[in-house]
């Protein structure tokens, strides 16, 4: 499939990476040619130098047989345009970055459906979400809805003397018979395992498992973690992650603080949030946050424009004494750094909107897609066709890649956990973690 | 500030003034009790010297904003003195002072009299009273913005400074308009309330004037006993209805006239809601509990006319509250303060102020638990400017402080404290009645020549809402600009 990018930033760089890795072909149209260089020297990719906005570039770049464009740019208007370009030379799927909540939704002079874009995404308020389903899901690193958020995957860091710890995934699988549980990965020094049956679990693993959604809230004390509801967060920083986060904290009726060193901009998160409470004052001024009590706060998150702040602000509200503690990061290379300083998750609205997208170019057969902090690895949902290769087998007698696994398998309201002699039926919907060398293999499976 | 452009505003309106004094001599020709001749010749001479001065002035070029504060200040008083005509010329009053105070007390609608006995007035000055009031409602000047055009942009400037509120707001695009249509609510209310009064067994002269007295939050009865003289029931009620809806902002009427009713997401409206039914209870609760009433439907009927009545500043008396309990009779003395909502025809500070007052306050608890918040004053869902926030907090505090100084002038002419304090808040909130010797059953023409100039003072300063007038002792605003060349 001819998939063409606009934009080599970091979002449109990560997603070319992920996708020619996949065997897509993938042109790269991007302005500044210096990064263009830069992709084209670490990418297997062809990359063309110009505004993805106009007529002579886009078709230098073979819009008229390219089945897929991705505008992602950090321009909301660049891509505006060369999404109803794209759509006038019968581009079949048109996905577009747009940040600016005046170009979408009720606000919008044209459709959506008019501007001939088939996926919107926007990178902050994405995130927001994102970060909302992590604080809501008290401990985890990641919190990923599948079938239709029936199921989630859920990461999380276990704690010294919990009661895992220890245990070998047999023994976990015991333990937890009268629940769905499967674990699906084992995060350890940075490096991610598909666990086997004597794969011990130790303190200071991430692990990955998938449960029914109504089970999340037993997971908690496995880790060693004291559950708990989510009353107060502390938002530092207003940046439009923060001033998202904020709007769905207050129509979730969660009480709700956001601090913001710039005056105008204060007054503007005061005009806009009404019942959040608005303080003038820097994230990283710890005396302050002690007085307005983030001692107390069940969430804490950190979502000023820079890295650092959010990085030392998440440190200093942990250190306060804050539960749980979200840093929102925007440098890829900075997200590996999370686990190690003891922030308990990261969001980042690029790699979120590399995730919505890619779910969104693996959908046809391909149902759901996540990627997960500290690890490369990947969730996929698959739908089970009469005539996938896996269709009718029992697992034990499919040759499945090594470093993937089958997590669940849904068929109908049942939540199955495989074991080898389940079989794979047409119409199943099967979730699989899967490491990205392994990910091509497991396509041509359910393909 | 160029006087001759004032002058031929101000001299135009007394034209308009006159044309209504003719329809009262009109009405005195009808009934012919002889009064007829007196408002003609007040009506003659308001005419000729208004037309004149019009006539030799000339309007050119805009309006300043001073110039719209002098044309309002000027034009109220200029309309008080002629219209305290008809009284002299007819022979109702004989001191001049008297007559100047009931005419600012007819157009400022605050309701006080110097008479003590109305029912003998013939039929043409009693109509000249409530006409005085059913002008001085909507205000005399938004009457003229409506029907002539002429004043332009500049005609906004005056809106601004008669319309009661922190900020009036616009129906239409063209003031014209929305100035039309404001009058047209108006009248459309006092139609209907004339229409009730008549099934209630009222006499047709006795509709229209309580009609025209309800309307305005005035309060002028052709009767002694006020409303207490109608021994119903159901007109009690219907006064009760439309004093409330009186005090209710216009734009929102006219809003549910023309299929959107809006008044349930108003905040202001629910506020003053909430005090009148507040206070109703309270007063109900208390003279229930003093068992000086019979029956529950004439002790929460009394305790809602009152509470209304002063609440929106009409002054209507249904019940002498002096004989009740302290306890009721307080609830009725803050009531005073709190006056219509903005765009009204209630006077007072009006809710809008008390509820933003309020707000602010709480805002300014808050801030001492957070000391680095940024805190919003807001109504509903839209953030009040911080400029409008100010001019309210000085508005309120330059209310009170009047209130106080006529206190003290009206003790040092040798009133007793208790009259004193009431008749200036009163006076100020164009209530009428008060307490003491101006109470529910009294009048004010015991009162010496210089305690009604004061007390006209500070009807006319009531009702342009204390900036406008006060302005126009401000130095500053009889400095010519001077240009650098």
């Amino acid at each position: 499939m001819k998939v063409l990018i606009l934009g080599a930033g970091e979002v449109g760089f990560h997603l070319a990476k992920r996708l020619s890795e996949e065997n897509q072909d993938v042109i790269l149209i991007e302005s500044d040619p210096e990064r263009a260089e830069f992709a084209s020297q670490q990418l297997d990719v062809i990359t063309v130098v110009g505004n993805g906005a106009s007529l002579p570039i886009l078709e230098k770049a073979g819009i008229s047989n390219a089945r897929m464009l991705l505008a992602v740019t950090s321009k909301d208007e660049v891509n505006l345009i060369a999404s109803m370009a794209a759509k006038k030379f019968g581009v079949e799927h048109v996905v577009a970055r747009i940040s600016n909540p005046e170009y979408y939704g009720k606000g919008s002079v044209l459709s959506q459906e008019q501007m001939g874009i088939d996926l919107m995404i926007n990178p902050e308020r994405e995130c927001a979400r994102e970060t909302f389903d992590l604080l809501r899901s008290e401990i985890a690193t990641d919190v990923v809805p599948f079938a239709g958020g029936r199921i989630h995957l859920v990461g999380l860091r276990i704690k010294e003397g919990a009661p895992v710890v220890g245990k070998t995934m047999a023994e976990l699988a015991a333990d937890l018979h009268d629940h769905h549980y499967a674990t699906v990965a084992i995060v350890r020094d940075g490096e991610t395992r598909i666990p086997r049956a004597e794969s011990k679990v130790l303190a200071g693993d991430q692990l990955y498992m998938l449960t029914p959604t109504t089970e999340i809230a037993d997971i908690a004390p496995l880790a060693g973690y004291k559950s708990f509801g989510l009353r107060r967060v502390m938002i530092a920083g207003g940046s439009a992650e923060g001033e998202y986060l904020a709007e769905i904290l207050e129509e979730e009726g969660v009480e709700c603080t956001i601090l913001d060193i710039d005056r105008r901009r204060c007054l503007e998160l005061a005009e806009r949030l009404p019942r959040a409470l608005v303080l003038h004052a820097d994230a990283t001024d710890l005396e302050l946050l002690e007085m307005e009590g983030v001692a107390g706060v069940d969430g804490f998150v950190a979502a000023t424009s820079s890295d650092e702040t959010n990085l030392l602000s998440s440190l200093l509200a942990k250190t306060a004494g804050a539960h749980k503690v979200v840093s929102l990061v925007h440098k890829f290379e900075y997200l590996r750094l999370v686990p190690r300083v003891g922030v308990d998750a990261s969001v980042s609205p690029r790699m979120s909107t590399v995730n919505a997208i890619l779910r969104y170019v693996r959908r046809g057969h391909v149902v759901t897609v996540a990627e997960l902090t500290g690890t490369d690895a990947e969730t996929i949902e698959y739908g089970v066709g009469e005539d996938s290769e896996i269709a009718g087998q029992a697992i034990k007698d499919v040759h499945f890649p090594k470093n993937a696994v089958i997590g669940t398998i849904l068929r109908g309201d049942e939540i199955i956990l495989p074991r080898g002699d389940d079989k794979v039926l047409p119409g199943d919907d099967v979730i699989v973690f899967a490491l990205p060398d392994a990910v091509p293999e497991v396509e041509r499976l359910f393909d | 500030m160029s006087l001759a452009r004032v002058a031929n505003v101000v001299g135009l309106l007394q034209v308009f003034v006159s044309l209504s004094m003719f329809l009262a001599a009109g009405v005195g020709f009808v009934y012919g009790d002889g009064d007829a001749l007196g408002i003609l010749l007040a009506a003659v001479v308001t005419f000729f010297v208004g037309g004149f001065t019009y006539g030799i002035t000339m309007f050119e070029g805009e309006l300043t904003p001073r110039e719209g504060f002098a044309i309002v200040t000027m034009a109220w008083t200029a309309a008080a003195a002629f219209g305290a005509l008809p009284y002299l010329f007819t022979g109702a009053l004989d001191s001049p002072v008297a007559a100047f105070f009931e005419a600012m007390s007819g157009f400022t609608t605050t309701g006080a009299t110097v008479f003590t006995d109305v029912e003998a007035l013939p039929h043409g000055v009693l109509f000249w009273r409530s006409l005085t009031q059913w002008l001085g409602g909507m205000g005399i000047i938004v009457l003229v913005i409506a029907v002539l055009p002429y004043l332009g942009v500049g005609g906004m400037q005056l809106f601004k400074a008669e319309v009661p509120g922190p900020t009036p707001e616009r129906l239409r695009p063209r003031i014209t308009q929305t100035a039309k249509l404001l009058w047209l609510v108006y009248v459309g209310l006092t139609a209907a309330e004339t229409a009730l009064y008549l099934i209630g067994g009222m006499s047709f002269f006795d509709a229209v004037n309580h009609s025209f007295t309800t309307l305005a939050t005035g309060g002028f009865s052709t009767r002694n006993g006020s409303m207490a003289s109608f021994d119903s029931g159901f007109i009690h009620w219907v006064t009760i209805i439309f004093m409330y809806l009186a005090g209710v902002n216009f734009s929102l009427h006219f809003r549910a006239a023309t299929g959107r009713p809006v008044y349930f997401r108003d905040h202001e409206w629910r506020f003053y809601t909430y005090i009148v039914l507040l206070a109703a209870l309270a007063i109900a609760a208390v003279n229930l509990a003093s068992g000086s009433y019979s029956g529950l439907e004439p002790t929460v009927r009394d305790a809602l006319f009152q509470a209304t009545s002063i609440t929106t500043t009409t002054g209507f008396v249904s019940a002498d509250y002096e004989l009740w309990l302290p306890g009721a009779q307080m609830v009725l003395f803050a009531l005073f303060f709190v006056g219509g909502m903005a765009g009204s025809t209630g006077g007072g500070m009006k809710t809008m102020r008390v509820l933003l007052l309020i707000k602010q306050t709480a805002i300014e608890l808050r801030k001492h638990l957070h000391p680095r918040a940024v805190l919003l004053t807001r109504v509903g869902d839209k953030t009040v400017k911080q400029e409008v926030l100010a001019n309210v907090t000085g508005f309120v505090i330059l209310y009170l402080l009047l209130c106080l100084t006529g206190a003290i002038v009206l003790g040092f002419l040798g009133m007793d404290p208790l009259t004193a304090i009431a008749a200036s808040i009163s006076s100020i909130g164009n209530v009428g009645p008060g307490f003491g010797n101006v109470g529910a059953t009294d009048n004010y023409g015991w009162m010496s020549d210089t305690a009604l100039v004061v007390l006209s003072f500070f009807m006319l300063v009531g009702r342009l809402e204390i900036y406008t007038v006060l302005l126009l002792f401000h130095p500053e605003t009889w400095k010519a600009r001077r240009s650098f060349h």
